[in-house]
């Protein structure tokens, strides 16, 4: 897909299809799709290592926090922490976990393979296309531009203490929060200092958030776009009527036998 | 037609720039010069109408642009009737690619796709950047990303320019090839006003220069260079010495100068054959940015106590990424660097250095973190803070200083840290000839058996304050040596440096680099 209008359908698509799953594995699929989309990305090894690191810490802390907390029952014991005061890590809550971690990174990931692959000001007219008031177009399409710079000062600010002296370890941990908050400072001047230039800059160019504006290429979607499209809302389509249908089944509103292999199907693998 | 008449503004903390009376005619470039902090900034700003609009302070007096009042014009009109560039490039850039941030200014205009497509082309050709239309603006030299904002700021046929400081980060030739554009728009019945610091290159251009100090102008045009040298300003020297010495009798000879008898005795070379001692040996460093080309290749240097090296090149000859492996923020990919002592880099943007809440708590958070006794620790601070006069400024946060203060205090909060050897990236950026002297004079005494390794594109500042200079083309060191001979050599070689015309005259008379005065007062005892 080359046209950013068929990208962010197949984002809406991708956000419809995690809610109509609820098993691990087929959302782990579906995650898997656009988490190798953007490891295939070029980047560096480092930036590779440290989104996998991201994606693996959210999964497992989320799968954690909800085996620990699971209130619904069953509560099958997977790890008995404590025995008095009963504290258990349930495979049920650990489940629910992994369902809500792996649609969080599905989108993520697709969300990082967009931003990585779609030029700010593509994104911008696809947003226009889509009815976005141009001001909030902008906006996103900007601050998805300065993540990375951000990202990169705060590291040469990071390095330029390191320059001056580490901050010693021995010192209370509070002192030393204080001190990595410190490092927020300069960045967030920094940060401010560019929003005025920029603002500046906008508004001399005849920048307004809701003036009518020209655009000067036109998006135009390609055969490869409306297929990839339609291929999307086909699955998506589909996905909601079987989910719909089950769930019609299992509110026992609504059964036919001729139905019976969906069921079957959404039991196994939705 | 730029029209101030009486403007003035008055921030909310009492601070008051003008009354301010100037007039720039279509088809002329006019320089607006003074000491930093003097207003210009914000006469510039009162000329594009943007204090008035998002100001919080108070605007008397009269401004147009044409026949039109800047801050009532509507959006689309706005891009129509003026350009404004500010002093970053980087800062201003709003779109993914080359054409594309051209095109940003057409778009507001509300023009057709084909009408902004054939605009974008001939400014393109007009910049020299049609090559690199797709391409991301991060990915071109300096003086190119100053074309593109200059282009996109004049898409919709402004007929008024406003520019704050284009040449500060952009090397000699980069900052000619601005001037000459801006030369050529004015030429073209452009009325242009540019603040700017670097009068020896910009001056040339220019029809008049206006001299600002305290908020009012002082002198328009400025007639002689004393004028400038007064409020702590360098204009063409060549032109200051001739008003020294009443006549040009020694030109005979400055012309005459051939650069191969001069730069004869400078070792072109990698400086591997030098001895392994001193406060940094570096060798047979190589380091490539992923993606790229390889930035810089089998560089070998060793730096003595005492010296202060700079470090020249054209945009993109590596000398920002040798800095960074000399301060061991990079790691080489072949080569290693040894040092007898601590290595303290102030960053290119000196901001990113700046982290504590208060100046005193800067200066003093190196030797904090070395474990030194509260009474070395204040001792230190008061010597840092002395010489780079920010000693009535250590209770004030860094962040709201101006921008040669924050200098200041990063470079003073290097050395509270007592380093073997300061690196700094683009010292002079942005900052009067007045601030760059007296910080960079006073880092010998500051620095007692270390050294200082800088960058900087202003050759007539390594001339005066550097002791020795090395020159970088293409991630390789190309000369190395004494600064008037190296950069003569460089020059002999066809490098992008264009020397300063006093060097010059310096060479063929055979003194040292020296400033108009003291030449003058050479010439008169000859």
């Amino acid at each position: 897909m080359t046209d950013p209008r068929a990208r962010l359908g197949a984002i809406f698509g991708l956000g419809v299809l995690v809610l109509c799953l609820e098993g691990a594995l087929p959302l782990a699929l579906l995650a898997a799709g656009p988490t190798l989309a953007v490891l295939l990305h070029p980047r560096t090894a480092g930036w590779r290592l440290r989104f996998l690191g991201g994606v693996a810490l959210l999964a497992w802390t989320t799968a954690l926090s909800q085996g620990l907390f699971w209130a619904d029952w069953p509560r099958t014991p997977l790890l008995v922490l404590s025995t008095d005061p009963n504290i258990v890590i349930s495979r049920e809550g650990v489940t629910h976990g992994l369902v809500q971690s792996l649609r969080f990174v599905a989108l993520t990931a697709a969300g990082v393979w967009v931003a990585l692959t779609t030029a700010p000001d593509r994104l911008v007219a696809a947003l226009l296309a889509v009815r976005v008031p141009f001001g909030i177009a902008l906006m996103g399409a900007t601050a998805l531009r300065f993540v990375p710079l951000v990202g990169a000062e705060l590291w040469a600010v990071r390095e330029a203490r390191a320059r001056r002296g580490r901050p010693a370890w021995a010192r209370s941990p509070w002192a030393w929060l204080r001190l990595e908050v410190s490092l927020l400072r300069p960045v967030v001047a920094r940060a401010l200092r560019r929003a005025r230039a920029l603002a500046e800059s906008l508004e001399t160019r005849g920048f307004h958030p809701t003036a009518p504006r020209a655009v000067r290429e036109p998006l135009r979607m390609n055969a490869g776009d409306i297929v990839g499209l339609g291929v999307v809302a086909t699955i998506v389509t589909a996905a909601v009527f079987a989910r719909g249908l089950y769930g019609l089944y299992g509110a026992e509103l609504y059964y036919t036998p001729a139905l019976r292999p969906l069921y079957a199907f959404v039991r196994a693998w939705m | 037609m730029i029209a101030l008449a009486a403007a003035g503004y008055r921030y909310p903390a009492g601070t008051a720039v003008g009354p301010v009376d100037l007039r720039v005619a279509p088809g002329e470039l006019v320089l607006l010069t003074g000491p930093t902090g003097c207003g210009k900034s914000t006469v510039l700003r009162l000329a594009a109408g943007i204090l008035q609009r998002h100001g919080h302070g108070v605007v008397t007096g009269a401004v147009t642009l044409g026949d039109r009042d800047p801050a009532s014009l509507i959006a689309a009109d706005r891009v129509r009737t003026l350009g404004f560039v500010g002093q970053d490039p980087d800062d201003a850039v709003v779109a993914a690619t080359c054409a594309a941030e051209i095109a940003f200014g057409a778009e507001s205009a509300g023009w057709a796709p084909d009408r902004i497509e054939a605009r974008v082309t001939t400014l393109l050709h007009r910049l020299g950047l049609a090559a690199r239309a797709d391409r991301a603006p991060s990915a071109l030299s300096g003086g190119q990303r100053q074309r593109l904002v200059i282009g996109a700021a004049l898409v919709a046929g402004a007929g008024a320019l406003l520019l704050d400081e284009p040449l500060s980060q952009l090397d000699p030739e980069g900052a000619h090839a601005v001037m000459a554009l801006l030369r050529e728009l004015a030429d073209d019945g452009v009325a242009v006003l540019c603040v700017e610091h670097r009068l020896e290159i910009a001056m040339p251009y220019a029809h008049r220069t206006l001299l600002m100090d305290a908020g009012r102008i002082v002198a328009d045009p400025v007639s002689d260079a004393g004028a400038l040298r007064a409020r702590g300003l360098a204009g063409p020297m060549v032109r200051e010495l001739e008003e020294r010495t009443g006549g040009t009798r020694w030109r005979v000879r400055a012309d005459t100068v051939t650069h191969a008898s001069v730069a004869s005795d400078v070792s072109l070379r990698s400086a591997s054959s030098r001895p392994i001692s001193g406060v940094i040996h570096a060798a047979n460093l190589s380091f490539a940015w992923p993606g790229e080309p390889r930035c810089v290749t089998d560089v070998s240097l060793d730096i003595q106590a005492g010296e202060r090296v700079a470090l020249v090149g054209a945009n993109g000859a590596g000398k920002s990424t040798l800095l960074g492996l000399v301060a061991g923020r990079l790691r080489p990919a072949r080569g290693a660097v040894r040092a007898t002592g601590r290595v303290v880099e102030v960053p290119q943007n000196p901001d990113l250095a700046l982290f504590c809440e208060t100046v005193h708590a800067e200066l003093a958070y190196g030797p904090v973190e070395a474990r030194r006794s509260p009474a070395d620790v204040a001792a230190t601070v008061a010597r840092a803070a002395a010489a780079l006069s920010v000693a009535d400024l250590l209770h004030r946060p860094p962040q709201a200083l101006s921008r040669g203060q924050r200098l200041r205090t990063a470079v003073a909060a290097a050395l509270a840290c007592a380093p073997r050897l300061l690196v700094m990236d683009e010292p002079t950026s942005g900052q009067d000839r007045d601030q760059v002297d007296r910080m960079l004079a006073a880092l010998p005494d500051a620095l007692p058996g270390g050294a200082v390794l800088f960058a900087s594109h202003d050759l007539d500042v390594v001339l005066r304050h550097a002791t020795r200079v090395i020159v970088l083309d293409a991630g390789r060191i190309v000369a190395d040596g004494p600064p008037l001979a190296t950069l003569l050599a460089a020059e002999t070689r066809g490098l992008p440096l264009p020397l300063p015309p006093l060097a010059r005259v310096c060479a063929a008379l055979g003194v040292p680099y020296a400033a108009p005065e003291q030449l003058a007062a050479w010439l008169e005892a000859e």
